[in-house]
């Protein structure tokens, strides 16, 4: 029998669809199909300017702004050839790894709300609130905060933000407990998890899956780690590895990360340097307001990047990140104007899918939902 | 390794594959013709001391507007996750005929990346199991990432607001 999942399906996070044969209830093969929420990012971007792809950025991946604010200003940063400040460094840190947290509560929300667990999902969705009102306070949007700028971030941090931050820091740990106790433990939720959707350590390579789904299946793979960005060489944090590969680890995973995320936003708002916020390079930021009234030099820098842009040397770049759902990376080529040539968004939900319908073969029809679940895609970076 | 032991080990092992290579920001990159592709990419992986082992990503370029030869470009990003290095494949692909081998046997990851480069720039990827369209509608025209194809907009049909359709004639510059 086929049976047409999706694309308009609670369940299978955005207008993803699948087609399933199914031999009784056990699947045959699943086939994805993608494509229902292309927008064109990628060549829209090759007629912008570099600062005015940033904020379509925010529209891949739609959980993790900054991670793909920061992919991107990190590969342009890098064919620039220039230095961000220590202080712009910990910021970027602090708001990637809230924008994790927040990532990972709006999966497990989803996640255990697929698989039957109401309260979990009103509980996540809470604490995420109050990182939406962090992201409000520091850029003034609650979710496309386009915040990461190429050569620093857009505004300095304030203090109601340091502030709330400190309070969100002793506030989480408890709460992670909480949902912890939910499930953890859950007799349902184990049955329902464990021995599901199970890929080996050389499958979850040869598939290209990336991050939590990869960490799940026994592969000790994290960019923060292996290619560190940002200054994450200087925090000290562990990076949560299971051998099972199955739906249950991929919990535990993501689950220790909230935490791994939580101690390094403590680490780094506890020294957080002093100095700029951004790059005092004023052919690619704009110069402080004030000097304008008294620097004939600021003016033409002011005119110059706001009618022109910043103009990239010629040449092509790829610079990874670990976002929450893995690695994201932006290929850059530059002919040397002001208008990137190319961008390609390596996204890790695009390249999830392939190895997620491969969990799909042999699994119970009501497994699947809990299989795209624990994959955490993202349509919009799919599609892109 | 670091890009230049890496780049100095794959030249002594393959010196006839290897068309040229780069270190642009110190990592490694080789340029491959076509017919060699399979060959490389299977040295890579199979090689102990490299052990490129996880295919990260393929991306093709149309360079066009920049009049290189060949036109276009498929750019393949490997990692080892045992030594954490990497290594960027550029293939130059001809204008005429553009083809290239799929690396899918090698890494299966690689099956939906090369079915995009097939939607998105035409190239035909040889041994692929699948060459239909990935995100364009299947019965699409053209291929949208290359640089001859328009970046157009769609004219808004209905709208509370403004009469959008009349404008758009009336901005229309004079016909001679």
């Amino acid at each position: 029998m086929t049976l047409n999942m999706g694309p308009q399906h609670p369940s299978t996070h955005g207008v993803f669809r699948v087609i399933l044969e199914m031999d009784g209830e056990v699947v045959e093969t699943a086939e994805p199909e993608i494509g229902y929420l292309h927008t064109g990012i990628e060549k829209n971007s090759e007629n912008k300017r570099y600062v005015h792809v940033i904020p379509m950025t925010d529209r891949l991946d739609y959980l993790n702004p900054p991670g793909n604010n920061l992919a991107f200003c990190l590969a342009t940063e890098k064919l620039l050839d220039i230095d961000i400040p220590e202080r712009a460094q910990a910021l970027r840190v602090i708001m990637c790894e809230l924008a994790r947290i927040a990532s990972h509560l709006v999966w497990l929300g989803t996640h255990a709300l697929d698989i039957g667990a109401m309260t979990v999902f009103l509980y996540c969705w809470r604490e995420r609130e109050m990182v939406l009102d962090l992201n409000e306070e520091i850029s003034g949007v609650r979710m496309m905060t386009s915040y990461i700028r190429i050569g620093g971030v857009a505004k300095d941090a304030t203090r109601p933000w340091l502030d709330g931050i400190y309070d969100f820091i002793d506030y989480f740990p408890a709460k992670v407990d909480e949902y912890e106790l939910l499930l953890t433990k859950n007799p349902i939720w184990m049955d329902r998890t464990q021995g599901i959707g199970v890929l080996s350590r050389e499958e979850a390579i040869n598939w290209s899956l990336s991050g939590p789904a990869l960490r799940a299946s026994g592969v000790n793979w994290d960019i923060r780690k292996s290619r560190p960005y940002s200054g994450y060489e200087k925090y000290g944090f562990d990076v949560p590895v299971y051998k099972g590969g199955d739906i249950y680890d991929r919990y535990r995973v993501r689950i220790e990360e909230m935490r791994q995320s939580r101690e390094i936003i403590n680490q780094a708002i506890q020294r957080l340097p002093t100095g700029d916020y951004k790059t005092p390079d004023n052919k690619v930021s704009l110069p402080p307001r004030e000097t304008l009234h008294t620097s004939m030099e600021a003016l033409i820098h002011h005119f110059k990047l706001v009618s022109e842009g910043i103009s990239v040397p010629k040449g092509e770049t790829y610079v990874p990140i670990e976002g929450p759902r893995g690695e994201v990376g932006f290929y850059i080529v530059s002919d040397g104007t002001n208008v990137p040539y190319r961008v390609k968004l390596r996204a890790p939900s695009f390249m999830a899918i392939p190895g997620m319908c491969q969990m799909m073969t042999g699994c119970y029809i009501a497994d699947v939902v809990g299989i795209i679940g624990s994959i955490d895609i993202v349509m919009g970076e799919v599609d892109r | 390794m670091t890009g230049e032991e890496i780049i100095a080990k794959v030249k002594a092992s393959l010196p006839d594959a290897i068309q040229d290579t780069a270190l642009p920001q110190g990592d490694a990159v080789i340029f491959v013709a076509p017919d060699c592709l399979q060959k490389v990419a299977a040295f890579l992986k199979d090689d102990p001391s490299l052990k490129f082992d996880y295919l990260s990503d393929v991306s093709g370029v149309d360079y066009l507007i920049e009049e290189r030869e060949p036109r276009f470009e498929a750019v393949y990003l490997l990692y080892s996750i045992d030594h954490s290095h990497c290594i960027r494949i550029r293939v130059g692909i001809e204008e005429e005929n553009p083809s290239v081998p799929t690396l899918s046997e090698l890494w299966k990851g690689a099956l939906y990346p090369e079915q995009e480069l097939f939607d998105m720039f035409g190239f035909h990827i040889e041994g692929h199991p699948k060459m239909e369209r990935l995100i364009m509608p299947k019965d699409w025209v053209g291929h949208p990432l290359r640089k001859d194809y328009p970046l157009t907009t769609e004219a808004v049909t209905f709208s509370y607001n403004r009469d959008f359709k009349s404008e758009l004639v009336k901005s229309k510059p004079p016909t001679r």
